[in-house]
């Protein structure tokens, strides 16, 4: 993948891994996109192998310290010379791994996750104590997010399928991502999903006027 | 002349291919309708990179999402058609054909529920849903191949004798649990009524209505308007991260049942992906959506 002149737009610019400075400067709402490294799998084998190494002080494949750590899947392609270049990526719902990343976020001291759907606020509170932020990338926006990932450095656990295993990729103008959860613990998931319980009774009770207006 | 065993198992693999490089023109419209309406600013920049994605799905002859979902058919044969060959095989091949041929390759996906090991292949697999259509010549096929964002947030539960406020309560419900995370705006499908397995099938097929199309009968055309006015005032906003824009659409059918109401509520993601094709007796595969 090259990267073409649609990403040449005017959104901020960041390096990732970022620094716990550029991690706590962003507020909820920012679009940005990426440059750097990250590290990236959908694979819920891949977290809870990750778990077992933390659990068993086995070092992982690569080093996930202040790491940029996205759940991310890509499609690859080998190449002649016996690495592999990416085809195409797009999150998954990070949710599901809420019960592991505030572990991982603590003991990896994580400068970024990202995924669509959000975090917990478990994890935002982890985030909140290393300085590491939430970038929601855009589901189904595979297109945009794809010309953005310049490279796979190395993958490793290739005995799992290839969405699965962790995969290093080097990221030119990635994106674009919105912040979600900031370094600071607040979420916009949580917002809004308070946001939403809380206007209930009112939408409840329009929808019974309309309904008593429709008869 | 007859529909034979190639054509289908060719539009089997078509289908697919399509599915997941289209946005289809409808839901284009309701998102370019959205961002008439929206006013989040963030959530108007959303909706324009999701149109953008769907331009250039097409114009760069690409995938959407890197999930190509669990391959999902309706197959209507209509009572006039002519069938030469085993066409329940030729699904079960031309989605064999797909996972081999398709570029770029598409991921595995076919999960066994037992073990969660996955691969390309597995029992029932492609799951089709057969349906005959009255003095039709021709097989109609929709191919609407289901991920995990959306799959799943569906459910189904079941009430007695439920008033239409217990029914749209119900849904809200639904609405507010799946929150920010099927990757909104989303078509909401609600199959009302049946039985526990016609109500899921009703939700399911629901979504794959176009959206924009009134519904026939006037006590469901109302409770779609106004439960779409209900779920966009939630907040979730395009993609889940706020805005006045979390449904293109709200979509139910009903069946007649008992006084046990199966209520089931689905969600189809904002590239609402589906395909439909009729496949002629002179071999004709011709693309509907």
């Amino acid at each position: 993948m090259t990267v073409t002149p649609a990403v040449q737009d005017d959104l901020p610019r960041l390096s990732v891994p970022l620094s716990r400075g550029d991690a706590r400067n962003l507020a909820l709402g920012d679009v940005v996109r990426l440059d750097g490294e990250a590290i990236v799998t959908i694979g819920m084998p891949t977290h809870q192998r990750i778990m077992a190494h933390v659990a068993e002080e086995k070092p992982l494949p690569f080093d996930l310290g202040g790491a940029a750590f996205f759940h991310l899947s890509v499609c690859s392609r080998e190449t002649p010379a016996g690495g592999a270049e990416p085809l195409y990526v797009n999150p998954t719902t990070s949710t599901r791994f809420n019960p592991y990343l505030p572990t991982l976020i603590r003991r990896f001291a994580l400068s970024a996750t990202a995924g669509k759907g959000g975090l917990d606020m478990d994890c935002a509170r982890a985030m909140q104590e290393v300085g590491c932020v939430y970038f929601s990338m855009m589901g189904g926006a595979s297109p945009l997010l794809s010309e953005g990932v310049a490279a796979i450095v190395e993958t490793a656990w290739d005995d799992l399928i290839m969405q699965f295993r962790l995969t290093r990729v080097r990221l030119a103008g990635f994106g674009p991502l919105t912040v979600a959860i900031d370094a600071h613990g607040r979420s916009l998931y949580d917002d809004l999903a308070r946001n939403a319980r809380a206007k209930l009774p009112d939408i409840l009770a329009k929808l019974n006027a309309g309904r008593a207006a429709a008869r | 002349m007859a529909i034979t065993y190639d054509a289908i198992r060719r539009a089997t693999a078509d289908l697919y291919a399509w599915s997941l490089r289209t946005v289809p023109d409808d839901a284009v419209a309701a998102l370019r309708a959205a961002l008439d309406t929206e006013t989040a600013e963030q959530a108007r920049k959303v909706l324009r990179f999701m149109l953008t994605a769907a331009e250039r799905a097409k114009s760069d002859d690409t995938y959407l999402c890197t999930d190509a979902g669990v391959p999902s058919y309706d197959v209507k044969i209509g009572t006039a058609a002519r069938i030469d060959g085993d066409i329940r095989q030729a699904i079960v091949d031309g989605f064999a054909d797909l996972c081999a041929t398709a570029e770029p390759p598409i991921l595995k996906f076919v999960t066994n529920p037992l073990t969660n090991q996955r691969s390309f292949a597995g029992k029932d697999m492609p799951l089709v849903t057969w349906d005959v259509a009255s003095g039709a010549d021709h097989v109609e096929m929709t191919c609407s191949p289901k991920a995990l964002g959306t799959g799943r947030w569906a459910s189904i539960e079941t009430f007695v004798s439920p008033s239409l406020e217990t029914i749209e309560r119900h849904v809200m419900e639904c609405v507010l649990k799946a929150g920010s995370q099927p990757c909104p705006p989303v078509v909401v499908g609600v199959g009302i009524g049946g039985t526990f397995d016609i109500a899921a099938k009703l939700a399911s097929k629901a979504t794959l209505r176009r959206l924009g199309t009134i519904n026939p009968e006037p006590i469901l055309a109302d409770m779609e308007r106004r439960l779409f006015e209900a779920i966009n005032a939630t907040g979730f906003g395009p993609m889940g991260t706020g805005g006045d824009t979390t449904a293109l659409g709200v979509h139910i059918d009903y069946a007649s049942g008992h006084g046990y109401t199966p209520v089931a509520v689905c969600f189809n993601c904002w590239i609402n992906r589906r395909t439909r094709a009729r496949i002629h007796d002179s071999g004709e595969i011709e693309r509907c959506e």
